[in-house]
This record gives structure tokens, C-alpha cells and sequence, in this order.
């Protein structure tokens, strides 16, 4: 069985307990405004083009066999629809400097489980484990399935981070195979869910309502966006969720314009443009809000 | 723009006096004191004719006894080594010449202008103050007055022909037959500078033994034995006449055959002799401290101020003399020992070694001394530490980039193999977290039992980014001596320490000059590819040779690395015949073990262990990446034929992009990929079974080591392009495992697997720098993944591994405003530095490694 990937990271030590190997599964249902990781919405391989590497040898024009791309007055353009289709995408080998590279690539289960056992030890001595994230894993749920049920085997602890968005009954045969599940939540508002993510809401938490009641170990993550999701409102509704399914741990994941570079790179447009930082202060008193919620809260 | 993102733990000096003596340290320039000098050369014009070792210990106990004694304002530690803040001893009885050199506007040495200083700070300082004050700059940074410089010109003038180094040189200069492939190995880059301008170091002092007894009981302890040789029953002139040789054939434990007793008997006794000597001049030295605490404390108005004098008058008057009888008291007589053996010679890595262990009964049996009252005082210690200087070549200068690598180490096991962490330990950390000194170069030793509050307070200094503590794997060490020296387990547990940035030695009973010079595996590579000719220099440095396999290539590359090492270690043995001669350590020899009870100073054998001698190279990740790119393109990928490497290489990659992307594309070391790690592994053991193929000067095979301090920088500016994707001047790969930047793409746990299959046993020494985010370190859980780490490495077992956590967004910001981060302390390799005080060119190359974090 194969997978599509588009990372993994080792020593990752922010989502789930212990020193922990992180793998990015490609493909997601939802399209949030403030993603970081453009790269993991299609399911499909793409092309990446770093415009900041590419020192205009035009080496890449010859090798392309969709003509894709062109040279303009001394800038090179390049055209995303086009290349979708293009199934080798040689123009990566063609370039010497690494300007265009492939985002996601294909891995047999074998071969991720061999990648994951060899930080055993270090999963050993701190508590660690795999973290499945994406993109949503629920998206290639065999594959999925297949890891979760494989590292279990391996003894190695999983942690699987979802938007909520999947198939009921995969989220049922994932519950006895996952240690812990790190779950997104956004917004609580329907239509502004709809508005900022693509997709209802409604369906996103029955499932989380489903793990709450069938899972003990089940972690919130909040990001907060200015001015979208940072209301007082959609606070207090997160809050409120959290308090009606008994769930007492949040993650606030503050809002970073470090993917902002990806989505040109991917021929895609980011939205968010100029939007806030928090200062250290801002946290904290979100923090303190939740705090006083009763919750378990910390800034991730 | 994004946050700079900051260091999680921040300390401050936890008291005024504390926070006074950073402040006066980091705002005072670099300057130089010739007193000692000057007073050591008055001395030695009037002691010709004396033995060596009696001419030696008579000019530096003269010297000691004249040098004026500075209490400096609020110190309460007493005993300095110049009578300036930071100040530099020049050692013209070392290495007269770079000091001429300089003064008659010469080219020192062939490697001074591939090493580059710093400008800011201290070092900017005294620039600025140059040229305001009338004051001359030397040696690139150094303050020095005007008369002063005139009368150190007179000094270098002195000792011209009579310093270690030109006595060196006259020796191995007519003797050597490979003279000319030293030579041309110094202006090719294979090695780094003549070491004699700062041979001295990796040594520590048995601290126990004279804090234990006092220089006094010592004193009457050497002289009985001088007593029994001359006139008791084992006397030599028991009998008719003093004919040596009609003596005892017992004496020196029997080794000596008759015909040579005379000579033994009497080198003991002079050595016996100047040993007093030169510890009746260290008594007058803290004698002098005495006097002048008495003196400053009638004329102080302050009663606070003149209480704590006159308490330092009266240590002062029994101390380092007598045993203490409290902590503070046992603290300055390990200062004053520590500080009078780093005034005898010119030192680099002279350590403290494990002062946590040494002075514990002193604050366990002190009832008015607790913990918070002992931080402040290892706070002054440290700054005293950082306040010592060294004056070199410029070239050494540029290497040690003003470090003096004096190790400190913690925790550990006892002898028996228990934790040996103690309140102490945690005092020290503490200061060093508060404080965030450059010296010491804080390191622990790891053990799995350890206590838990121990690992998380080391963990918290690490976050700190000082880059201390380092982190050593004692076991792996352990083996390392036991396989080496063959002496008891307990006694390697108990006396294990670090002389030094990383080589690993035992305190109070080891020799301590290394073959301090590094040998440039990279030049090699420069060498093998083309054709034994250096292609900058066109020297030729070995004969050409046809290469058809791979195979052909590597022994190519094994037989130059077995000849530039070879002649290396030969050089250095002739050299060291001179030190014998010139430069012998008599006070220090006192306080290793068994000088004194063989009566034989360090030189002539003294030391318990004398295969503490390494032979020191770097830069061998970036053969073994060559070569591994050359078996995999040339010979089984067949995608490029040797010569077209060859030349793509020689053309710096220009018009081979395509070629170089496919070598990047071979694996590389640090990714835990067999093919690349086993050729690595390969040349490891290639490189320490030839090393020990070689006898040191004391008789003992030379031990294999690798580090780095600098010289990741000046070796790679010297070498052209490499088949491992490298580009023609840049440094090379830091540390001995570390990876070259950008080719880890496992990240740190595959760095470590691929690190873990070393065996580290092998050598005396190795080092891995990794690089955090302070993101990847934040919180509790954030400290006990480190420890997590530090662990896992190290039940395979690794043996050292330290932490740079810095953002490059802040390394970046502070190269661009320096006035703004003037305390920023980063890690280099073995040793932290003051950012501003870096050269451009070592700045540039931590933000390289650093921007590869996770």
C-alpha cells in the first residue's frame, strides 16, 4: 500500500508528547484562509516553482512538454494550470539550483515504517511517538489506517491530528488505533465556517462529539487569526463546545504568515495578506480567558 | 516581519557586585601587561649558567614575587593574572618572534592571513583607544603603552634566539629530514600555524592535593625527600666519597641501569629544588596579596568595604599555605593555584576540571555557607575567568578566537560509579545561567543516574544559548582510558575530566601539551584531485599517481593523510625537546602526579599518564562526502567520469550546475544512510590506527583526536571545490560529526544515528554541534525532550554533543546592529564566544549552520 506525503519532520516536539516523528499527509477537504501549508490541499503531486533559486539559465523551458513556461521581458512566468496535467514534470530535473522541485511524493507503507522505527529510541526515552498530520490523514484513510495499525504493532505511540472532516466510520476504526487526537476546531459560527474554511461545520462537530465520548485522550487546537477566529464570540463558543463534550485541553496556535511564500510558489493566491501578529501579551490574556473557562490551556 | 524570536531562559547576575564586575568586564578594552615578562627576563639574564630547571623555577618565582598584586574594586576573590580587567600575558620566552614579526611589519606565519579576529567589544575598544590615548595596538587587538611597547621590543629582542620556538626551530629545522614538507605544508594550509607562540594547556592541576594540604606541608614534604637523598640512609653520599655512581641501584624505582645514576640523582634533586623554589614564590605572591589588602583596608572610609579586606588580608596571609578551614577559604586557594599555574606558562585549555567534586567537603563541613551565598562567589569566579586574555600569533588568535577553552566539568560518577551531582553543581550551573560568561567552558558529565533536578537545571542553562553546558558521555570515555592506559577503573572514574574545549583527560596525573597544530584533511582532497600539486600554490606535496577504481582513489587519499600526519607527529617530537630545554612546567609539574614522588618534572616524565599526547585533525566529513560522491557517480552510476569530476571541481562547479546538483544528490554523512556512513567510518579508522603507529616524545603512542575550534573557516578558505558539492572558500563542516550545512535533511535524530555509529571510544575527543530553535526547547517538556536526546545518543554511545539555541533572524539582526546585542554569547565548537567579538567571517559561518535548525 502507498501514500502520498508531502513531509516528515523528525524531533517535532509541539504536537503530542515526547520527541516525535511528524508525518504530512497530502490532501484536504478544507481550504482555511490562513493555512500554512498550501501544499497539502490537493491530493496530487505538484510542482513547486521558488522564484528567489531561479537564476534564469531557461533550462527548464526545453525540458517543459506542456509549455508552461515563458520568458517575459527578463522574468520568467509559469503556468500552474497547465503543468497540473503534465504527469513526469521533467522541468525538475532539468533545473540545476533547486527552483523547481516536486511537492509530495509517493511512499509504500514498508518504507514510512521503516523511516519511523529508526527514531524508536528516541521515542523510547521521552515519551514519544508518530504524529499523522496533514493536510487532513483522514483524507487517504487506508493508508492511514494501515500506519496507525502498523506503528501499533511496532509499539510506537500515534497521535493523529484531524480537521474533523472524515467518514464516520473510518474515525471509528481509527479510535482504538490512535493514542492521542489532536483536533482542530476554528470556528463554531456555520456560515463564517463556511466562509473562512470552505466547508459546514455541522458534520465537524458530530465528530468531535463521537471522540469525545469514545476517546480519553482528545486535545483542541485553536488557531487564532485576527479578526476571524480571535472573536469574543467564537471564543466563547469555543469554550462552550469544549465544556458540552467534557473536553479540558487547548492548544492556541497563533496565526504566522510564514507559509505566505508557498502559495505563490504553488500557483496559488493567499488571501490574509498584512494581517496582525499577536505581541506575547495577547496570548497570554487569551490563555487567561480559557484558564478561567476551566480549561487546560497552553500556546503552542 | 516576524518576531526574533527569543531565548526562553534569561538570567541575571544575582547580586549588585555580580552585575558590577559583567558590567566592568564587558566594557573594558583588551590590553597587555609585560610586568611578568620583564621581571621573568630581568631574572633570567642574571641565572645563566644555572641548570634548566633551577634557571626556570628561579625567573618565574622572581617573577611572582615582584609582579605587583591588584585588588581590584569590590573583589573579594583575591589574585589577578595582569593588573588590567581583561589582560594578556606576551610569552616572549615562548615565541619571541611573531611579536618581532609584528613590530617589524613581517608576515608572522603563512597562515595569518587566512584567520581573521574580531573588531567589536573589547577588541573595538581598544582599538578606538589607540588612537585616542597615544597607546600602540598589537598583536591585531591589544593595548599596549608606548613605553611599555618599547621596553617588550627589548624583551622579544632577549629572547630572539633563546624562546622555545627559535630553539625549536633550530633543532628540527636542520634535523628533520621532511623540514621542507612542514614548511610547505604551512603555506598550502595543510596544517594550521606553528603552535609555539601557546603549546602549553589541556592540563589540570591536582586541586585536591594543594587546596588538601597547603603549599607548606608540600614545602617539607619535597624538602625530607631532598634531605633523605643527600644525607639520610638511602643517601647517595652514604660512603666514602660523593661518587654517585657508586650508590644504591634501587633508586628511581630500579629502572635505571648503573650507569646513568648519577644523572638521575641529579636531575630529581634539581627538579626537587626548583619545585620549592617555585613554590616559595607563590607563597610571596599571596603574601603580597596580604600586604596590599592590609594596605587598602587603613586607607578605606567604606567599614563594609574594609571589613571584607581586611577578612582577604588575613586569607591571604594563610592561604594557599596552610589547609582552609571553610569554603571560602578552600574556594581562593583553588583560585590562587589555578591562577599561579596559568601564569607559568603560556596556556590554551588549562581547565579547573571538576570543581564541583573538589570543593563539596569544603562547603558540606562549612556550617555558615549555603547555596545562594555560594552562587555569588562562582559569579566573580567566572568573571575572573573570562577577564584572563591570551596574546599569540595572530594566527592562533584567529584560531581560539580569544578562548581559552578552561573546562569545568560537572556531575559525573565517583570511582565507585555513583552520581557524583551535588549542591555545588547546581551552584555552579546556576552562576553560569545568571552570568552567561564566555569562561569557563561549562561541560557535565553524563550519567543515566544523574538527578533529575541536576539534568533540568543543565537543560535551563542550555536555554540560556550560552552554549554551556557541554555534554560528555563519561562511560565512552572511561573505555577509551582503560583501553589506552590500562589503570584502574576507579581511578579513570574519579579523575576524569576535560582539559580543554573536548579532549577528555585525568586530572592532577596527565601530561598536558597536545600536538596542539591541526592537521587539514580538506587540503588532502585539494591534493588528490590534483595530482599531489596544491592548485593555489603549485607546490608540489606528493608524487602524481594514475587513478583508474575507486579504490585507487582512496588509498591515494590515505597514503598523503599517512604522510602529512606522519611527518607531522615526527616534527613535533624534535619540537618538543626544545620545551624540555627552554620552558619546562615546574610548578605546575608539582601538582600532577607522581612528579614529585618520582622527582621528575612533566617534561622528563613525571605525569602517571603521559599517552594524553593526541595528534588533532578536522575537516574529515568532507572527504568522506567527496568520496562518497565519486564512488556513487564515477563507479556506479557511471554518470561522469573521474577526470570530468575532477574538472568540474577544479572549475568550481562554473558550467557544471547539473553535475553538481546529481553529487548533492548522493547521500551525504549525517542522514543515516549506510552507503555514505560507512565510507566515513572507513576513514575513521584508517585515521586513528595510523595515528597510533607513531611514539609521542615521552614514549607513549600518540592518541587520536578530532575538534574544531576555528578552524572550519580558515581550512576551507585555503581549499578549492570539492566532489561533495562544496564551492571553492567555504568552511568546511564544523565540529568532528557534524554534518556539512544544508546536506542533514533527516534532521537531528539522523544526524545523532549517524553520529551513534562512531565509535567513539576510539579517540580522545570528537564533537557534535546541533542547533534549536528556542521554539523546539521551550518549557519543561521542551528541557526533558533535550535530555531525551542527550540519552538516546549516548547509550550508543556517543560521547559529546552541545546546543547553539538561537534564532538566525537574531544572529542577523546583531550583525547588523552590534550596539545592540553586546552580551550575546553564541556557541562555536568546544567554546562559546561574544558575537561581537567574532570575526565577519565566523559570524557568517554559525548563521549558515544555524538557518539548518529545526
Amino acid at each position: 500500500m502507498k501514500g502520498n506525503i508531502f513531509a516528515i519532520q523528525h524531533y517535532a516536539v509541539h504536537d503530542g508528547p515526547g520527541i516525535r516523528t511528524l508525518v504530512f499527509l497530502k490532501g484536504c477537504p478544507l481550504r482555511c484562509d490562513w493555512c500554512c501549508n498550501p501544499e497539502s490541499h490537493s491530493s496530487k503531486i505538484q510542482l513547486r516553482y521558488i522564484p528567489f533559486k531561479c537564476r534564469l539559465c531557461n533550462r527548464c523551458l526545453p525540458a517543459c512538454p506542456v509549455h508552461a513556461i515563458s520568458v517575459q521581458d527578463g522574468t520568467l512566468r509559469h503556468n500552474f494550470d497547465l503543468c497540473k496535467e503534465c504527469p513526469g514534470k521533467p522541468c525538475t530535473d532539468a533545473c540545476p539550483y533547486g527552483a523547481r522541485t516536486l511537492s509530495g511524493s509517493e511512499i509504500s507503507a514498508d518504507d514510512l515504517l521503516d523511516t519511523l522505527s529508526r527514531d524508536m529510541p528516541f521515542y523510547r526515552n521521552s515519551g514519544g511517538g508518530v504524529t499523522f498530520s496533514g493536510g487532513e490523514p483522514f483524507h487517504q484513510p487506508k493508508f492511514l489506517l494501515e500506519m496507525l495499525q502498523r506503528c501499533q504493532s511496532a509499539g510506537i505511540h500515534t497521535a493523529v491530528e484531524t480537521c474533523g472532516w472524515a467518514a464516520e466510520s473510518d474515525i471509528r476504526q481509527a479510535i482504538p488505533l490512535t493514542g492521542l487526537f489532536l483536533f482542530d476546531l476554528k470556528i463554531i459560527d456555520p456560515e463564517k465556517h463556511l466562509l473562512h474554511t470552505g466547508k459546514p461545520v455541522g458534520p465537524i462537530l458530530e465528530y468531535l462529539a463521537l471522540l469525545a465520548a469514545e476517546h480519553p485522550q482528545v486535545i483542541i487546537r485553536f488557531p487564532l487569526v485576527s479578526g476571524i477566529t480571535d472573536t469574543w464570540e467564537n471564543l466563547n463558543d469555543i469554550l462552550n463546545i469544549m465544556n458540552k463534550n467534557g473536553l479540558t485541553r487547548l492548544h492556541l496556535e497563533p496565526y504566522h504568515s510564514l507559509g505566505a511564500d508557498k502559495y505563490e510558489e504553488h500557483g496559488l493566491n493567499y488571501t490574509l495578506q498584512n494581517l496582525n501578529h499577536y505581541e506575547s501579551g495577547d496570548l497570554e490574556s487569551f490563555r487567561q480567558f480559557f484558564i478561567s473557562g476551566g480549561l487546560n490551556c497552553e500556546v503552542i | 516581519m516576524e518576531h526574533i524570536a527569543n531565548r526562553e531562559i534569561t538570567g541575571k547576575p544575582s547580586c549588585n557586585r555580580s552585575a558590577f564586575f559583567k558590567a566592568r568586564y564587558l566594557d573594558a578594552p583588551l590590553m597587555v601587561d609585560i610586568e611578568y615578562i620583564k621581571y621573568l627576563t630581568e631574572s633570567n639574564r642574571k641565572t645563566g649558567g644555572t641548570e634548566v630547571l633551577i634557571r626556570r623555577a628561579t625567573d618565574h618565582a622572581w617573577a611572582l614575587s615582584h609582579m605587583t598584586p591588584v585588588i581590584n574594586e569590590n573583589d573579594v576573590l583575591a589574585g589577578n593574572k595582569t593588573r588590567f580587567i581583561r589582560g594578556a600575558i606576551p610569552y616572549a620566552n615562548y615565541a619571541a618572534s611573531p611579536f618581532l614579526k609584528e613590530m617589524r611589519k613581517e608576515e608572522q606565519d603563512a597562515q595569518s592571513k587566512h584567520t581573521a579576529q574580531g573588531i567589536g567589544g573589547g577588541i573595538g575598544k581598544a582599538m578606538k583607544e589607540a588612537a585616542g590615548k597615544g597607546l600602540r595596538l598589537i598583536s591585531g587587538k591589544f593595548l599596549i603603552g608606548t613605553d611599555d611597547f618599547e621596553s617588550f621590543k627589548e624583551i622579544c629582542e632577549y629572547w630572539e634566539d633563546k624562546c622555545f620556538m627559535e630553539q625549536g626551530d633550530l633543532l628540527w629545522k636542520k634535523n628533520f629530514p621532511e623540514a621542507q614538507f612542514i614548511e610547505n605544508g604551512w603555506k598550502i594550509g595543510l596544517y594550521t600555524a606553528p603552535h609555539e607562540p601557546c603549546p602549553e594547556g589541556r592540563l589540570i592541576l591536582d586541586y585536591e592535593t594543594a587546596v588538601g594540604r597547603g603549599y607548606r606541608a608540600i614545602i617539607k614534604d619535597i624538602e625530607e625527600k631532598i634531605n633523605s637523598e643527600t644525607s639520610g640512609p638511602d643517601s647517595v653520599f652514604t660512603g666514602s666519597d660523593s661518587d654517585f655512581s657508586r650508590s644504591k641501584g634501587n633508586i628511581a624505582e630500579g629502572q635505571i641501569s648503573a650507569g646513568n645514576v648519577s644523572e638521575v640523582h641529579a636531575s630529581r634533586l634539581e627538579f626537587w629544588k626548583s619545585a620549592v623554589i617555585s613554590l616559595k614564590g607563590a607563597i610571596t605572591f599571596a603574601e603580597n596579596y596580604a600586604a596590599e589588602a592590609r594596605r587598602m583596608a587603613t586607607l578605606e572610609k567604606n567599614p563594609v568595604r574594609k571589613a571584607e579586606l581586611e577578612q582577604m588580608a588575613a586569607t591571604c596571609s594563610r592561604i594557599p599555605m596552610e589547609a582552609p578551614r571553610n569554603f571560602r577559604e578552600a574556594l581562593q586557594s583553588f583560585w590562587f593555584t589555578y591562577l599561579l599555574g596559568h601564569i607559568e606558562g603560556s596556556h590554551l585549555g588549562y581547565s579547573p576540571g571538576r570543581l564541583d567534586q573538589v570543593l563539596i567537603p569544603y562547603f558540606r563541613n562549612d556550617p555558615d555557607m549555603t547555596i545562594d551565598q555560594a552562587v555569588p562567589l562562582f559569579e566573580e569566579l567566572f568573571v575572573k575567568m573570562t577577564q584572563i586574555e591570551y596574546i599569540a600569533s595572530l594566527s592562533w588568535q584567529g584560531l581560539g578566537h580569544g578562548n581559552l577553552y578552561q573546562n569545568l566539568i560537572l556531575g559525573g560518577v565517583d570511582g565507585d560509579g555513583n552520581p557524583a551531582d551535588n549542591d555545588l553543581s547546581l551552584a555552579i550551573l546556576q552562576a553560569q545561567i545568571n552570568m552567561q560568561m564566555t569562561q569557563p567552558t561549562l561541560s557535565v558529565w553524563w550519567s543515566d543516574n544523574l538527578s533529575h533536578e541536576f539534568q533540568m537545571k543543565a537543560a535551563a542553562c542550555v536555554k540560556t544559548g550560552v552554549g554551556y553546558p557541554a555534554f560528555f558521555n563519561q562511560k565512552t570515555y572511561v573505555t577509551h582510558e582503560l583501553n589506552t592506559s590500562g589503570l584502574p577503573v576507579e581511578v579513570i572514574r574519579r579523575n576524569c575530566a576535560i582539559g580543554g574545549c573536548t579532549e577528555p583527560t585525568l586530572q592532577g596525573m596527565s601530561y598536558g601539551i597536545v600536538q596542539a597544530g591541526f592537521v587539514n584533511h580538506g587540503k588532502i582532497i585539494d591534493l588528490v584531485i590534483n595530482k599531489g600539486v596544491d592548485p593555489q600554490t603549485g607546490i608540489r606535496m606528493y608524487p602524481a599517481r594514475e587513478l583508474k577504481t575507486y579504490e585507487d582513489v582512496r588509498l591515494y587519499y590515505l597514503d598523503i593523510m599517512h604522510a602529512a600526519i606522519r611527518n607531522w607527529q615526527q616534527y613535533w617530537n624534535i619540537v618538543m625537546i626544545a620545551h624540555r630545554q627552554t620552558v619546562p612546567l615546574i610548578f605546575c609539574s608539582v601538582f600532577v602526579n607522581d612528579c614529585i614522588a618520582s622527582g621528575k618534572c612533566m617534561d622528563d616524565g613525571g605525569a602517571v599518564l603521559n599517552s594524553s599526547i593526541t595528534t588533532l585533525s578536522s575537516g574529515l566529513v568532507n572527504v568522506s562526502n567527496s568520496l562518497a560522491v565519486i564512488k556513487r557517480l564515477c563507479f556506479e552510476d557511471k554518470a561522469c567520469s573521474l577526470a570530468e569530476l575532477f574538472y568540474a571541481v577544479q572549475e568550481n562547479w562554473n558550467g557544471f550546475e547539473m553535475l553538481r546538483k546529481k553529487a548533492l544528490a548522493v547521500p551525504h554523512w549525517g542522514n543515516d544512510d549506510d552507503f555514505a556512513d560507512d565510507i566515513f567510518l572507513d576513514l575513521f579508522k584508517e585515521y586513528c590506527n595510523w595515528v597510533r603507529g607513531q611514539n609521542n616524545f615521552l614514549g607513549k603512542p600518540y592518541d587520536p583526536s578530532m575538534l574544531a575550534i576555528s578552524t572550519p573557516v580558515p581550512f576551507g578558505k585555503v581549499c578549492e571545490a570539492f566532489p561533495d558539492g562544496r564551492m571553492s572558500g567555504e568552511p568546511l563542516a564544523d565540529g568532528v560529526t557534524s554534518p556539512f550545512p544544508g546536506t542533514d535533511l533527516g534532521g537531528p535524530t539522523a544526524v545523532i544515528r549517524s553520529s551513534s555509529k562512531v565509535d567513539h571510544t576510539q579517540i580522545r575527543g570528537g564533537l557534535l554541534n546541533l542547533k534549536f530553535h528556542p521554539s523546539a526547547l521551550k518549557g519543561d517538556s521542551g528541557s526533558e525532550n533535550l535530555l531525551a536526546l542527550i540519552k538516546t545518543y549516548f547509550e550508543k554511545p556517543g560521547f559529546h554533543v552541545q546546543f547553539n539555541v538561537v534564532d538566525s533572524r537574531m544572529l542577523k539582526d546583531a550583525q547588523e546592529h552590534p550596539e545592540n546585542y553586546r552580551d550575546l554569547v553564541v556557541r562555536v565548537a568546544g567554546f562559546s564566544a561574544y558575537w561581537v567579538e567574532m570575526s565577519k567571517a565566523l559570524q557568517d559561518q554559525v548563521i549558515w549552520r544555524t538557518e539548518h535548525t529545526i
